[in-house]
This record gives C-alpha cells, structure tokens and sequence, in this order.
C-alpha cells in the first residue's frame, strides 16, 4: 500500500495546529521538538503550510556525505539515522525549500519523517489542508 | 536474524551487528568514545568493554570491545559484571590522567565513582585521547586532510607539515565528531577558522546569514551534482521562497474560481 502527503494551501487558516501538533510528535527528554512543518504568512493573514516534500531525487539525501539521510520505502519519507548525523550542515544548505534544519534545543538536525507513516500535523489539522492518503 | 542474551535477556538481532549498538538500541547505557556509526569501529578507547560467553563454553568468558564484536546466535553478555566494572575503572582512571580538562571524561569518570585520577597528570595533555575518529570521518568525506604525526608520546593529529592543510574544506566533520571537544575553530563574520586555514562562509543572498564553507558547498556540488543555487539562500528565505510560491498558486487558483 503506498500513501502520499497532501498538502491544500488553499484551506490553510494560519492556525499553527500543525506546528504544534509536530513539536509535541517529535518531543524528546520531555522537550517538545523543533516543528517540521512551517505555517508562513506569504501575505499579511494569508497562510500556507510549508514542509518537506520527499523529494524524489532529493538535495538532501545527495548532500551527506555519512549516509545519514535514507528513504523508508514504505512510508516514501526520507529519514535521518541521528547516529549516523554528525551535524555538518550540508543538507540543511542543499534543501532547496529549507526544509532540513537545525533544532538548537535538541541539538540535531530536523526534517519530516511523515512520522513513520501517521503524520501527526495531518490528523490534527482543523481544515485538511494537510492529508495523508492512500494512493 | 540471530538470538543473543544480554544481561539475562533474549533479545533479535540483525547478523553482522555490532554488539554496542544492539546494546544501546535496547537502553544500556555503556560508556564509549571512540565510537560512532559513520565512521569504522576501531576499538581504540576499549570503554565499550563487555563480558561474553556461550552455554557450551562451560563458565569460560572473555572480555571484549562492544564496538568492534558482531552480534552471533548464542552469545551471552553481561554489561556490567564486577570485572568488567573494574576494567572500565581503569580505563577511566587513566583517561583522567590523560585529559584532566575534558569534560566528558570528568562525566563519565564521575558515574563510576572516580573524583580525581589516583595517577599522575600528563604534563601539557591536550585531552585528545588519539581515537582517530576525526582523521577517519575526514577519510569518509574523501578528504583524508589530517592525520597522526610524530611517535611515542608526542604522537597527534595535525595537517601534513602542520601547516595548513591544503584539501580541508571547513566542514568542521573532524571538530563535530571529536569525542573529548579538542580541535579549535571559529566562525567570525564570513569567516571560518580550522587548522589555522581561513574559509570563506557562504551569506544568503536574501538575508546575508551565514551558512556553510564555500569550499564545503564547492565539493558536494562536485561530488554529489547538486544545483549550486540550492547553497545560495538560507534554509529560513528559502523557506520563505516556497510559502510565496505556494501562496502565488493558491491567489491564482482563487482568480480563476471568481
Ligand atoms: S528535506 Fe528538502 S531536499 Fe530533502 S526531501 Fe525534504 S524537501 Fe526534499
Ligand atoms: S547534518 Fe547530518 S544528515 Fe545533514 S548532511 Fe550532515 S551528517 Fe548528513
Ligand atoms: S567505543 Fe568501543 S573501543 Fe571505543
């Protein structure tokens, strides 16, 4: 079965449910995470959600140099291997859509990982401007 | 898939796993330096030492580096046995005779009970304790741009000559990866500073943030064929870049609904 993240900017509020929603996904040490998906006003009170596209030939999995960056082939996420990261910072300059970072709190590098295949920002989304199908 | 006990439990692992990681993948906590995935397992600090024996050994054990150990059917480890308590005691012991500033060996020292080495302090020790994880994630990289010099005691890792390494490229793998925090380097402005090479930073075009190495950016074009455009802008205006994009469609789209 194979899935896909949809996103439908159009339906975006601008509420930053799915900010929050990923932050508290990816908690750690009773720490909520750096959010991997961004809501950005590309025009006062005008709202899309910004994240990760999975990039099929992806910048990311190109630029490191320690293979820390894999594709799980079941949920088409590409997945950092933090044991492998040594935190050079190739990827988050190579994401053409600066969807790679760094979470200065957790202190290591953040990207969607669709979360491992029940993204929490599409299931708490008001709207559905974000989903995750089956395809 | 292989069986193997550790501390009294049965546990699955993958064959030709190395037995630190199986051990941490299951929360054991295990002291280790030299230790990381994207770099070769080469037992140096022997911290990651464990107990191993085999039904039919009949009571025989051995002692043996974690880090270095692949995982086989039938294997029994005990994690935290007197001895193996002891040994890594030692090893500690040593380490905080060796890099009495290090922070971590002063950490890890502490859990097992050790306040202040019962040896005598290296004069002008560095706190390298000569792991060589540096020299070979720069090997990974394809650089190899350091290496160890000299012998005996007054063995280090240092560029050729040591004057300036002409095939680093700043990407600070060697300073990121350094167990013990030793190797030096500043970023100032647009520049960066690592074995007293000067690399220029990359600033985005948009805000004129800095990012990485220009001579970093430079390689993983090469290497890796990545569009050179893609280093130009920060991950925040790139990020921003997209949100337009998207927003310039969702205005279009509303357009053709009127
Ligand atoms: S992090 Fe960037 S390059 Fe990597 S898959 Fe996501 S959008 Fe593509
Ligand atoms: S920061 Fe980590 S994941 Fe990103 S390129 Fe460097 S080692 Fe790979
Ligand atoms: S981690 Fe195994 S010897 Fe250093």
């Amino acid at each position: 079965m194979k899935f896909r993240f949809e996103v439908n900017p159009s339906l975006c509020t601008g509420c930053r449910t799915c900010e929050l929603a990923c932050a508290f996904a990816h908690a750690q040490n009773q720490k909520p995470g750096r959010s991997r998906i961004y809501p950005l006003a590309y025009e006062p009170d005008k709202y899309v959600p910004v994240a990760c596209l999975q990039c099929d030939d992806a910048a990311c999995v190109k630029s490191c140099m320690f293979d820390a960056l894999k594709r799980n082939e079941v949920t088409g996420a590409v997945e950092l291997d933090r044991e492998r990261c040594i935190k050079c910072m190739a990827c988050v300059a190579a994401c053409p859509f600066g969807c790679a970072l760094l979470d200065d709190v957790q202190d290591e590098i953040v990207k969607c990982d669709l979360c491992g295949g029940n993204p929490a920002c599409a299931t708490f989304c008001p709207t559905k401007a974000l989903a995750y199908k089956k395809i | 898939m292989v069986h193997i006990t550790i501390n009294g439990k049965v546990i699955k692992a993958t064959e030709g796993e190395m037995l630190l990681s199986v051990i941490r993948r299951h929360g054991i906590e295990i002291p280790a330096l030299c230790h990381h995935e994207a770099i070769e397992p080469t037992g140096n600090c022997r911290l990651c030492m464990v107990e191993i024996t085999r039904e039919e050994w009949d009571g025989w054990k051995k002692h043996v580096t974690s880090c270095l150990y692949p995982v086989e059917e039938g294997l029994i480890v005990s994690t935290h046995t007197p001895d193996v308590i002891e040994i890594r005691k030692t090893i500690l012991d040593l380490q905080l005779a060796n890099c009495p500033d290090s922070e971590v060996i002063q950490k890890m020292a502490e859990e097992y009970g050790i306040y202040k080495t019962s040896y005598e302090v290296v004069p002008e020790g560095d706190n390298c304790i000569m792991c060589y994880a540096c020299t070979r994630i720069c090997e990974v990289l394809g650089r190899s741009a350091i290496s160890a010099v000299g012998r005996g005691h007054r063995k280090e890792i240092a560029p050729p000559f040591g004057a300036e390494p002409p095939d680093c490229i700043g990407c600070l793998a060697c300073a990121q990866i350094c167990p013990t925090d030793v190797i030096p380097w500043t970023d100032r402005d647009n520049t960066r500073t690592i074995w007293d090479r000067k690399f220029e930073l990359i600033s985005c075009k948009e805000c004129g943030r800095q990012t990485i190495a220009r001579e970093f950016a430079d390689y993983l074009i090469e290497k890796r064929n990545i569009p050179r455009e893609y280093f130009e802008i920060c991950d925040n205006c790139k990020r921003s870049e997209l949100a337009r994009k998207m927003g310039e469609i969702v205005a279009r789209a509303q357009e053709v609904a009127i």
